[in-house]
């Protein structure tokens, strides 16, 4: 620790030598001033190239380097330009790195890089003060020292020996060992000597608590401060305020999607502005598809799933003109469109089953609650603004603590706030949850919302000022203060504090009507299967090793309940000893432990039955405003033990006309304590000025209908992302979405009964020579089934597919070779791919192959990848196989239905030939939706007739292969 | 989400073919005007080597075809040409979505690799106990650790015992004269091969957090691992066979499980492909069901007509071209794949050299000769890995890492052996190495002071072949073996190293992510670590 009068006489120094450079530099052309003799160093480029952006009315990062105080201040991050090596000079980090300057503005030649290297290494001693840091001037030089090495004992959740360090006041006042301090006084101060003798934070108490001690600099810090005279200062939040944001200019308002849009006057539907470009580009509408087409498309597009038989005849006969609106409508009305729609929104969200980040991958028992309240929610056609409202701030709209009996919308609005917990999560590890890991949980909220809901990526602007949009890293800040009273790394909730338990009367009465005797079942079985697994262990050794002692079997199960890294090696031989009798051919066929392998099944069969039949918890995993939130500060560079100014809640200040202060209260004044930001920020969110919340959902919908966005970058609407191709289109549909109530059903009708919708997806040839791109919507995109439509129509055809909704997700089973399947209902049934279980260390196989996403922490958008792995598993896969097989029974049945009156068993080759054509034809209708065509049926009574003869006669097998193949066509996997 | 071209990026591709180790290659050789070859922010919207390839783009991909077998009649202009013109369209916007694959993609630079065989050894081997002797430590064995003990670098204390000496004794081995403990008599017989780093540290003390680190350079979950980088960075040569191949032990998957081999953020088709030891080495690769050849014949017969059927009614559309290849992939696949892991065709002496055929070097032997066999065929990284954690002893070290030497020590050996034997080893890199090392200090497990707690601030890990030196020890600890003192390598040093040597530079190979570049080596820059280049 350097004394503390030396580091003074530095400090003045170089405040001497500053105020000497900048009488030299107070004339603007004197940029060629001496430091000193033999360094003639002039930095005028340094004016030019990098004044543009940070100059003293333009602070880009808050920077401006047209002054020597301002290179000598540095910029937002408060961390000077300058620093007393080369090396960890900022301003020469970010050249020599080629950060600086951007892209596209000029660049420093190698001579000026030269000139500027050898002109920080002539003056960084005279410029840089010893450390950086200005002396403590208030309480908020020190308190996210404090918030971060001592709130855990002394703050929001425990204050032991009656000590809170969260207010001046309270350090003052001190605890049972009286005050913290004595101000002027560091060396008599208890939270120094403790701090320094290491009774604070107490050793035994680091893990547990996840703290880590102050380290010299930050003792120094609380030192200094303490000289000081512990100040209190008077330093206020940096928050918007009337007067124009100094950080965004209007002109960086001026991209596109920071103006509100408009209705154009261009034109009024998606048609009117689709050919109005169409017209100028020379190009038109390719002809509407046939009927059947549009049938598949549309059944496709809303629910994931083909349509049935009847439901295709249904429409392909419906007289009406208006059949195809009838249709919409009423495939709008199903209750699959939740499910379809809804798992895009999961996407976004980054819904999963279990927390994620550690190896064990907790399971998040009623995460489903989520999932079915989205889907509800598109079902009912909730309004957009509600629907966003309520996963914002859903714990801001009623006073759930003081209302005897909420209501199911009441209930649904605090299911809906598990939307800000869905990404990753490794704090509920043993040795996870310090402040930086706590940070990056809010960090992946932050990205949610800013990314998904705004298309800003705010995320960039964590560690510094966004570099290519007008994001000041306070803004990222301004928007975590928002959501600090309820995330705040200074007050975490644990997994357990993370519930809450409502429910109706009806709910409630359910549970103790039905849940005791099922628990007490519960119970037995998880027994009975404990013992089970025990006993296969001692049988498979027995059978693998007949000379084994009994000891040593009993000492393998002993060694199982120990730790893999904490077993001695005579565990760990006869642990590997097990691994490999279970692996062996002998063991796995042995009739003994097949029995008891078997008995393992029925018992975790039975168990999970049993789960499904009790009525679900009250339990309802949300997050909610603790009515008080730790202040905030920027933290430079991003990282958690450099705390910067402090700010409060705020919104981009690029989404508003920077000159309106954020607004917020506790919406039940005389109830619970809120903070009311959530609430603020999300009528903020959902107002119909705000430039991109309905741009950015639209232009979703569209990528969903359409194969891509209007704005082909969902997730980003900034200077980097894409532009929109048609903007006034965008515009358009988003004021009609917000003028139709934000209502999201209305906003399929209108795309969706357009001709650009409806035309056919076949690819001109003038169309690809004038359009290439299908920039014009010259044709409608061909797209292949993504991974839940591809399972849930292979099921659905073979009539496997179980159409019940919603409750605890079906469960998987990892077999030896690593394959990850979802299990069936005791009907051999599957229920909708939305249903199995998202663990983020389980993914189903099949799904997986298909592009299903991985959440980290969500999926803005899934790729697409044709891939040898598909076909094998379309080709091979014994399920898959299986299905086949199903669908071509289902086939058989409704022949047989259909055509009992015919005869049977004909022999001539014609009436033969007429079978085969009918079960071509149903099978073309079922899994096609269309009839087959006349070469495609030809092809496939010949092919039959040929399969039969390698089945041996057998026709059903024969129509079994022929199914197979229509599963694994590109007719089937591509929607046209 | 789509990597993509700029026009930037593809006058930046102009290029210049040159012959290097018997590989053509393209180089990135031209500066335009705004070009800075030492690039190092993650931001920069700058694809120079954004390698996704547009299955639209058919000469392209015909290009590379040519390339990689050593056919050199395309022409610059028509390369730049086609470069230029997926370009356009994405400059201002992207409307076509990028469909990713596994083809040859350039280099970066001239390549010293082309492939990689990660020899994961999982749980943290001790570094003072195998390589790096630290005479100190050994007398000061008993003694109570002389600093705080909070400096050793684990969240929990409690259990820290005294110092603990070398548990083997060791000796140097070759003309290099490299220190190996004698229980790994065949890895010393190398030493004059392999590349010693000493001085290796990472960010985390916890296994999961420590793996996630070592594979994909991040400390959680959800990012590439260096192998999918490596593939979407490169491609294959043998459409064939997977790219990245994971051969997991029979007995187990390694702790983290398939997170070790994810592609995280990158699309699946860069992910590692495990190989089952027995029976069907992927998942579905050969039929679950019974059915006669016959039908298999006549149904793929139907298949394929059907599907040229659809494909002549949609002209235009790249993606159906590719599916009916991705078909034609598959079935080839299943030869290549059954052949590739029949080492019953190598020589009885070819297995004695690894080890097979004989406990306990068997199963770890055959999983190193079918890494030598995938690579030989054009397998572009492939990574070994032993169940669970076994090198992770917080009890009887001693006893447990002999164990793990018996198991590992000559497999390895026999392949570098082989390797080198057969001049692949010039080609092939081959990595071994933890995600952490051990403490000095003992640790305690109930009432026994036996084994060693983890240590992120030092680690040894090694290389050989590939293009670096041989015999050649970098990186010091301090006495202790406790931290690194000299010549510090991150993992993201390590990492941008092992590119550098397959050709590709850090700061190019990137994933367009939610408007942000995304990179195996994170912001800050890395550094290659040229001293262990020969």
């Amino acid at each position: 620790m350097k004394t503390q009068t030396s580091r003074i006489g530095l400090r003045k120094g170089s405040a001497i030598v500053i105020g000497l450079l900048l009488t030299l530099l107070s004339s603007p052309h004197c940029f060629g001033f001496q430091l000193d003799s033999t360094t003639n160093a002039v930095p005028v480029f340094i004016h030019e190239k990098c004044g543009r952006c940070h100059n003293a009315s333009t602070q880009k990062g808050e920077l401006d380097l047209s002054s020597l105080e301002g290179l000598r201040r540095g910029g937002e991050s408060g961390e000077p330009l300058i620093a007393p090596t080369l090396e960890d000079s900022r301003l020469w980090q970010v050249v020599s790195h080629d950060e600086m300057p951007p892209e596209d503005e000029p660049e420093l030649s190698e001579k000026e890089v030269n000139t500027l290297k050898e002109w920080i290494v002539a003056n960084h001693s005279t410029m840089a003060s010893s450390n950086g840091e200005s002396p403590p001037e208030s309480i908020h030089d020190v308190l996210p020292i404090l918030l971060l090495r001592c709130a855990s004992c002394h703050g929001a959740q425990r204050t032991d020996g009656d000590f809170d360090i969260r207010s001046h006041q309270s350090i003052l006042e001190g605890g049972q060992s009286g005050p913290a301090l004595i101000p002027t006084s560091p060396d008599q101060s208890l939270m120094i000597q403790r701090i320094e003798n290491e009774q604070c934070p107490p050793t035994e108490l680091l893990l547990k608590f996840f703290v880590k001690r102050p380290t010299e600099t930050e003792t120094d810090r609380l030192r200094d401060w303490i000289t000081a005279g512990a100040p209190r200062g008077e330093i206020k939040e940096d928050v918007a305020t009337r007067q124009p944001d100094s950080l965004v200019t209007d002109a960086d308002r001026e991209h596109w999607a920071f103006v509100a849009p408009k209705r154009p006057t261009s034109g009024d539907s998606v048609d009117a502005l689709i050919h109005l470009s169409q017209k100028q580009a020379g190009v038109t509408f390719a002809p509407e598809a046939d009927r059947d087409t549009l049938i598949r498309r549309v059944h496709f597009d809303l629910t994931g799933l083909p349509p049935t038989l009847d439901q295709s005849k249904r429409w392909r006969t419906e007289p009406s003109d208006k059949w195809y609106e009838s249709m919409i409508d009423h495939v709008l009305a199903s209750p699959h469109y939740g499910e379809r729609w809804g798992r895009y929104w999961l996407d976004l969200a980054g819904y999963a089953d279990s927390e994620g980040g550690i190896s064990a991958d907790p399971i998040r028992p009623v995460a489903w609650k989520y999932r079915d309240y989205v889907i509800r929610s598109f079902n009912q056609d909730k309004p957009y603004d509600v629907f966003l409202l309520e996963q914002i701030a859903g714990d801001e709209l009623t006073d759930h603590a003081n209302v005897d009996q909420l209501n199911e919308k009441q209930i649904d609005q605090l299911i809906a706030t598990g939307f800000l917990r869905m990404g990753i999560d490794e704090t509920g590890s043993r040795t996870m949850n310090f402040v930086p890991e706590r940070l990056k949980v809010i960090d992946d909220a932050i990205k949610i919302v800013g990314s998904g809901l705004m298309g800003l990526t705010m995320e960039c602007a964590r560690c510094h000022s966004h570099k290519y949009d007008p994001i000041p890293q306070r803004d990222y800040y301004r928007l975590k203060a928002v959501f600090q009273g309820a995330l705040d790394e200074h007050n975490w909730k644990s997994f357990k504090q993370r519930k809450l338990n409502y429910g109706t009367s009806e709910q409630r009465d359910s549970i103790s009507l039905h849940n005791p005797t099922l628990e007490k079942e519960l119970r037995g079985l998880q027994n009975e299967i404990k013992q089970q697994r025990d006993q296969l262990v001692t049988e498979t050794l027995s059978v693998a090793f007949p000379n084994q002692t009994e000891h040593d079997r009993l000492a393998t199960l002993a060694a199982l309940r120990i730790a893999d890294n904490q077993r001695t090696l005579p565990q760990r031989q006869l642990v590997e000893k097990l691994q490999q009798a279970e692996i062996s051919e002998t063991t796995r066929t042995a009739s003994s432990a097949q029995q008891i392998a078997q008995r393992i099944e029925y018992l975790q069969d039975r168990i999970e039955d049993v789960q499904r039949s009790m009525a679900p918890p009250l339990t309802i995993r949300a997050l909610w405003d603790q009515g008080e939130a730790s202040p905030t500060y920027i933290l430079r560079r991003g990282e958690h033990n450099l705390a910067g100014r402090l700010v409060g809640p705020g919104v981009p200040s690029a989404l508003t006309d920077g000159k309106t202060p954020f607004v917020f209260d506790n919406p039940f004044p005389s109830g619970s304590p809120k903070t009311g930001r959530r609430l603020a920020f999300a009528q903020w969110l959902t107002s119909k000025q705000h430039p991109t919340t309905a741009r950015v959902i639209v232009n979703r919908i569209w990528h969903h209908h359409f194969g891509r966005g209007l704005v082909n970058t969902l997730e980003n609407f900034g200077r980097m992302g894409a532009k929109p191709i048609h903007p006034d289109l965008l515009d358009w549909l988003a004021v009609e979405f917000m003028d139709q109530g934000w209502s999201i059903k209305a906003l399929h009708r209108n795309m969706m009964n357009s001709r650009t919708y409806k035309q056919s997806s076949v690819v001109s040839e003038s169309a690809q020579r004038d359009d290439p791109d299908n920039r014009y919507y010259t044709r409608m995109p061909l797209r292949r089934l993504d991974a839940e439509s591809l399972r849930d129509s292979l099921l659905l055809i073979s009539g496997r597919l179980d159409l019940s909704r919603g409750g605890i997700p079906d469960p998987v089973r990892v077999s030896q070779e690593g394959e990850v399947s979802i299990k069936p209902n005791s009907n051999g049934q599957w229920r909708r791919s939305i249903y199995a279980q998202y663990r983020r260390t389980e993914i189903p196989s099949m799904l997986d192959t298909f592009d299903y996403p991985q959440m980290g922490p969500n999926c803005f958008e899934r790729s697409v990848s044709v891939v040898s792995p598909q076909a094998l598993l379309l080709l091979n896969n014994r399920q898959v196989h299986d299905l086949a097989e199903a669908f071509a029974r289902e086939i058989e049945n409704a022949a047989h239905q259909t055509d009992s009156l015919e005869k049977q068993n004909t022999k001539t080759t014609s009436d033969r030939d007429n079978q085969w054509s009918q079960l071509i034809d149903l099978a073309y209708q079922k899994s096609l939706c269309r009839w087959p065509t006349d070469q495609e049926k030809r092809l496939g009574i010949k092919t039959l007739e040929a399969l039969t003869v390698e089945w041996n006669g057998d026709a059903s097998k024969a129509l079994k292969s022929y199914c197979h193949v229509l599963m694994n066509s590109a007719s089937f996997l591509y929607i046209d | 989400m789509a990597a993509r071209y700029s026009v930037l990026a593809a006058r930046k591709t102009l290029t210049k073919y040159r012959r290097t180790n018997g590989h053509f290659f393209i180089q990135l050789n031209m500066s335009l005007n705004t070009h800075r070859p030492n690039h190092e922010s993650i931001h920069q919207p700058r694809a120079a080597a954004s390698v996704a390839s547009h299955v639209a783009s058919q000469s392209r991909r015909d290009f590379f075809g040519s390339t990689s077998q050593g056919l050199l009649g395309i022409s610059l202009a028509q390369l730049l040409g086609n470069e230029l013109k997926s370009s356009e369209v994405l400059a201002d916007d992207p409307t076509e979505k990028t469909t990713y694959n596994l083809e040859p993609k350039a280099t970066h630079h001239a390549p010293k690799a082309r492939n990689v065989i990660q020899l994961f050894m999982n749980g943290g081997p001790s570094q003072m106990d195998l390589f790096d002797p630290k005479p100190v430590l050994n007398r000061m064995d008993g003694k109570p650790y002389p600093g705080n003990v909070e400096d050793i670098g684990n969240q929990s204390t409690s259990d820290i015992g005294v110092m603990m000496g070398g548990q083997y004794p060791m000796h140097q081995h070759g003309r290099s004269g490299q220190w190996f403990a004698d229980v790994l008599p065949h890895t010393s017989t190398m030493s004059d091969d392999l590349c010693m780093i000493h001085s290796m540290w990472t960010d985390h003390p916890n296994h999961d957090n420590a793996l996630y680190k070592i594979h994909s350079g991040r400390l959680f979950m959800g990012h590439p691992t260096l192998g999918s980088w490596v593939v979407y960075g490169l491609g294959s040569e043998n459409q064939n066979l997977p790219a990245y191949v994971v051969l997991s032990d029979p007995l187990g998957l390694p702790k983290n499980g398939t997170r070790n081999w994810t592609a995280g953020f990158l699309p699946p088709v860069y992910q590692g492909t495990p190989f089952r030891p027995t029976g069907s080495p992927i998942l579905n690769l050969s039929r679950q069901y019974p059915q006669p050849n016959s039908v298999t014949k006549q149904s793929q017969s139907l298949l394929a007509q059907l599907d040229e059927i659809h494909r002549t009614e949609r002209p235009h559309r790249g993606e159906l071209e590719a599916r009916i290849q991705s078909y034609q992939l598959a079935s080839r696949m299943q030869l290549a794949a059954s052949e590739a892991l029949d080492i019953d065709r190598e020589t009885e002496e070819v297995h004695k050299t690894y080890g097979i055929g004989k406990s306990p070097t068997d199963s770890f032997g055959r999983r190193c000769l079918l890494a030598r066999r995938l690579v030989e065929r054009g397998v572009r990284y492939v990574q070994i890995f032993l169940e669970e954690q076994p090198w992770d002893s917080h009890v009887d070290l001693a006893s447990n890492h002999r164990a793990v030497c018996e198991r590992t020590d000559q497999p390895v050996a026999g392949l570098l052996k082989d390797l080198k034997r057969s001049g692949l080893l010039d080609s092939t890199l081959v990595i071994w190495g933890g995600e952490f090392g051990r403490t000095p200090t003992s640790q305690r497990s109930g009432k026994i002071y036996t084994g060693r707690d983890h240590n992120m601030q030092a680690f040894t890990s090694w290389m050989a072949g590939g293009g670096v030196k041989g015999g050649f020890s970098y990186g010091k600890t301090d006495d202790f073996g406790h931290q690194v003192v000299e010549n510090p390598v991150s993992v993201h040093d390590y990492h941008a190293t092992i590119l550098h040597l397959l050709g590709l530079h850090h700061q190019d190979l990137h994933f367009l992510r939610s408007g942000l570049e995304e990179r195996l080596t994170g912001v800050s820059p890395p550094r290659v670590v040229h001293e262990l280049i020969a």
